[in-house]
């Protein structure tokens, strides 16, 4: 039974490297996620609102694939639809060998983990490079993951500079910004190498077609953006109904995740580059993986569906904290991609209860999973059922329960004592006689010293069984069942009455000053002005980094003059089309205007269209956005309900700088997209 | 009014702990009660209903739900994790089955958990005790996250005359009981207890108070191992004393 799990949890406990990052990872994670609520007005409804909408989902799941696919067709996106691991590679080795393919740049992708996609591509003479730092680091390291947010939360920054030196040939460092850096340069060539980009799908929309990756580097942005051709893979259950709901996920997500009211890139795909887009990658696929999902549709462990992967089980969850993300192992010994309270329920249900099955047995049933849930699934209620035997097996068997066999027994003896109350009493006699006998050898101590392979001796005593049990005690002495006295209706507890304050509508110069506010607290930087004096504070910008050049968006939708202004000043502005990325990438700036702002989280909204490349938000190390202050909203749900949002073929909201904290959650500015954001809000 | 209360007692209280036991019923009195104890009840069935084995745990359930039946009035249960058993878990282990879940869940909208009962049915929370010296508080697992219940020990405690209350750091982690759990997967079981230890050694405090035998049990079968001073107490043995 499970011995190497066992072996492997005996394993991590000994590591004191690993210990350390996993405490590290609990102690920091556990509190952002908490700070990032508490700015929420109420979070558990919140939380009741979206696993109501994830059970919408999952109750009539065909329909809304159905309905996701439609729409994304009717966008221009080639729906593909996998059965199992073996499909969706074929599909994507299809689609590489139509384009000749050889490199693929990935974003991280739990789905591709999941049905081992890398192995596969490899072996058909593809080269694959993962670009999440997280992931570029494990798979240089020739290991998967080991947690699904943060992959390399298990290292140290002394092992990634030993890494780096030894991979990259970077002179040892602990510097995270250089090993940041060196991995920047090394991989923005990949990007603009790649034929092919594959990226997950965290949301799809069903009534839009719309994907949505929530990405903090910006690779999201660029394996979506830049190759010509874009394989999404995404879960078939990742579906949300529509942009209201999809706005109530990203409120929870990210602050699940990471702790941020909203991700860096949350990139919006309704459809390939159009004729007279300037960027964008021309083809895109997404292909619905099923892969044993729809199987648990049927039975009582369907609501592990409605998870919306976003870690936060696995930093609550104290086991987790123990053993980290590699110990969680089938019975042989075979990893699986997802880990923690959310993965001890998964991996049984898809991949095998006999396989994975041991995995639910590994929880003291705490509750802090359910606790951080952010679509409040009920995980200690499922790991039981999976202990219990309930999933897809059962169909052909009854439900069998999974408990080794000594403690079937030991319960099967304990349970026949209990449900026959003269044998407990009797039971409960030996037990105190053992239990006076014991005391007499002890000189008193009441506490036995199990062995240690009892389980509970290997690290605590034993207290020795009363000699006179409660009952032998108190039958007599203590009213004998009274059954004789009604009970008038109890004394109800005071209900708390949850009175909500009544919210005054926020006025335009609250919404700007709370815009200002949180875009400086994302590490950008917030200017206000009127026209006339935007030209003066981007030449600024440009003169304090020496920069001649600057990508920027047609005039069209800059203010009037400005890009003659600029051009007068001596700037020389390029307009960057997929056709010319190359020279792009090398410019320092860009200048894009925003359509939209939101508030409250400092978000702005760019949209790709003819005049409006996307790629001048993303390739320089700056990036300047132009807002105008009537175009700034409240509330993320206001901005994504636009219209304009569902018509783009594609849109990003940008919150701050590019950034990372996938070395020791050091936080590290500027990692594939722009370390430094500048949003102009215009009168 | 409520006058009188069934008390489950607890497999654990009753075979392990009777003094205890008796203190439950020491301090309902003196708030009032008149205690009644139904003579067919056993164990509520969680240790079988947490290690997957479902049929045995219905029939520990079921002779629970009998035992209980004839007696009306609220029952009070002095563990957070067997009250959570009753009210929430017999509802998931009769899930098929209409008549007994119905059963079931008559039973559960009479049970509460001791500290609960004490507090928000009766409005109790002077019991006039007494204890010398500094105290602190585990939050059980069961207690905190499936019943809710957290104000009302803390408000207990804070009336006990004598004592100096202080916060216990994470309180709210598992001690790392989890009843099977602990047995199945002592090592990382004995990681989490040592955890806890730290938090206890920190607060400084000589006892540690918690509504649940299972975690007392837990955190002094440790302590006890290390020989280490601080004690683990049930909630009705610091109410009791005065």
């Amino acid at each position: 039974m499970a011995d190497i799990f066992h072996a492997r949890i005996k394993a991590s406990i000994a590591d004191a490297n690993l210990q350390s990052a996993l405490d590290a990872n609990a102690i920091k994670r556990i509190k952002v996620r908490q700070v990032a609520f508490e700015s929420l007005e109420n979070p558990q409804a919140l939380r009741t609102r979206a696993h109501q909408v994830r059970s919408d989902v999952i109750e009539e799941l065909d329909r809304y694939i159905d309905e996701f696919a439609s729409h994304a067709i009717a966008n221009g996106i080639r729906v593909h639809r996998a059965m199992d691991a073996n499909e969706a590679i074929k599909i994507v080795l299809e689609i590489a060998s139509q384009h000749d393919a050889k490199l693929i740049a990935k974003s991280k992708t739990m789905v591709s983990e999941e049905i081992g996609l890398n192995h596969a591509l490899e072996n058909h003479g593809l080269q694959v490079i993962e670009t999440d730092l997280g992931e570029y680091i494990v798979q240089l390291r020739g290991e998967p993951p080991s947690h699904i947010i943060t992959p390399a939360v298990h290292l140290r920054r002394q092992d990634v500079g030993k890494l780096f030196e030894e991979k990259l040939g970077l002179p040892y460092t602990e510097d995270i910004s250089v090993m940041t850096n060196a991995a920047r340069r090394t991989l923005r060539q990949v990007f603009l190498e790649a034929d092919i980009g594959v990226s997950g799908v965290n949301f799809g929309v069903a009534d839009t077609g719309t994907l949505c990756i929530v990405t903090n580097e910006g690779n999201g942005r660029m394996v979506t953006t830049l190759p010509r051709t874009h394989i999404a893979l995404m879960g078939v259950e990742r579906i949300v109904p529509s942009m209201n709901d999809l706005s109530l996920m990203l409120s929870l997500l990210p602050r699940s995740a990471t702790g941020q009211k909203l991700t860096v890139y949350t990139t919006l795909t309704n459809s390939p580059r159009r004729l007279d887009d300037p960027d964008g990658s021309q083809e895109r696929h997404v292909i619905l993986v099923d892969n044993g999902r729809k199987a648990v549709l049927g039975t009582e462990l369907r609501e592990i569906l409605y998870c919306i992967r976003c870690g936060a089980c696995l930093n609550a969850c104290p086991v987790f904290r123990e053993i980290g993300g590699y110990a969680y192992v089938s019975k042989e010994g075979e990893g699986s991609s997802y880990s923690g309270p959310m993965g001890s329920v998964i991996s049984p249900a898809l991949f095998g209860h006999s396989e994975y099955g041991h995995l639910a047995r590994a929880s003291s049933l705490c509750g802090a999973c359910k606790e951080a849930c952010p679509v409040d699934i009920d995980l200690p209620k499922l790991l039981l059922r999976i202990r219990a035997g309930f999933g897809v097996d059962q169909a052909r068997n009854k439900p069998k329960s999974n408990a080794p066999r000594l403690l079937k027994m030991g319960l099967g003896f304990f349970t026949m004592a209990a449900s026959t109350p003269t044998l407990f009493a009797i039971a409960q006699k030996l037990a105190g006689i053992f239990g006076s006998i014991y005391t007499l050898f002890s000189k008193g101590d009441p506490w036995i010293r199990l062995p240690a392979f009892s389980g509970w001796g290997y690290s605590k005593d034993f207290p020795r069984p009363a000699s006179k049990s409660f009952r032998s005690r108190h039958i007599h002495q203590i009213n004998k069942g009274d059954s004789q006295e009604g009970i008038a209706s109890l004394g109800n507890a005071t209900s708390d009455s949850l009175s909500n304050p009544e919210t005054l509508s926020p006025t335009r110069v609250d919404i700007l000053k709370m815009f200002s506010e949180e875009v400086e607290a994302i590490g950008a930087k917030y200017y206000s002005c009127s026209p006339d004096h935007v030209l003066e504070t981007i030449l600024d910008l440009l003169r304090e980094h020496g920069n001649q050049e600057i990508l920027a968006w047609d005039d069209h939708y800059l203010p009037d003059g400005l890009l003659e202004g600029l051009r007068n000043a001596g700037i020389q502005i390029v307009y960057p089309r997929s056709d010319t990325i190359l020279t792009s990438s090398r410019i320092k700036a860009g200048l894009t205007g925003a359509s939209a702002a939101v508030a409250e989280t400092g978000s702005i909204l760019l949209l790709e269209g003819p005049g409006q490349p996307l790629t001048a938000s993303l390739l320089p190390e700056m990036h300047i956005a132009l807002v105008w202050k009537k175009d700034v909203y409240k509330s993320l749900s206001q901005v994504l309900e636009m219209e304009a949002v569902k018509i783009a073929p594609a849109a990003v909201l940008i919150t701050g700088p590019s950034r990372t904290a996938d070395i020791e959650m050091t936080l590290t500015i500027g990692v594939h997209g722009p370390g430094e954001l500048h949003i102009i809000c215009m009168e | 009014m409520v006058k009188t209360v069934q008390l489950f007692v607890t497999c654990i209280l009753d075979t392990i702990y009777p003094e205890t036991g008796e203190a439950v019923v020491r301090v309902l009195q003196r708030a009032g009660m008149t205690v009644s104890f139904p003579p067919d009840q056993t164990c509520c069935g969680q240790p079988a209903f947490n290690a997957g084995l479902r049929p045995q745990a219905r029939k520990m359930a079921i002779q629970t739900i009998r035992a209980f039946e004839p007696y009306p009035g609220p029952v009070v249960v002095p563990s957070g994790s067997c009250a959570a058993m009753i009210r929430h878990s017999y509802a998931e282990l009769f899930f098929d089955d209409p008549d007994w879940k119905t059963r079931a869940l008559a039973l559960a909208a009479r049970t509460y958990e001791f500290s609960e009962f004490l507090v928000d049915v009766l409005g109790i929370t002077d019991l006039q005790a007494h204890w010398e010296g500094k105290i602190t508080y585990h939050s059980s697992c069961h207690l905190l996250r499936d019943l809710g219940v957290d104000r009302q020990p803390r408000a207990l405690l804070a009336q006990v005359r004598g004592a100096e209350f202080v916060e216990l750091p994470q309180t709210t982690d598992c001690c790392g009981f989890g009843g099977v759990f602990s047995v199945e997967h002592p090592e990382i079981s004995s990681e989490m207890l040592k955890r806890k230890i730290i938090n206890i050694e920190q607060s400084d405090a000589s006892v540690v108070v918690s509504c649940d035998a299972g975690c007392v049990t837990n955190i002094n079968g440790g302590l006890h191992r290390l020989k280490k001073s601080p004690q683990a107490m049930h909630i009705a043995d610091i109410l009791d004393k005065v």
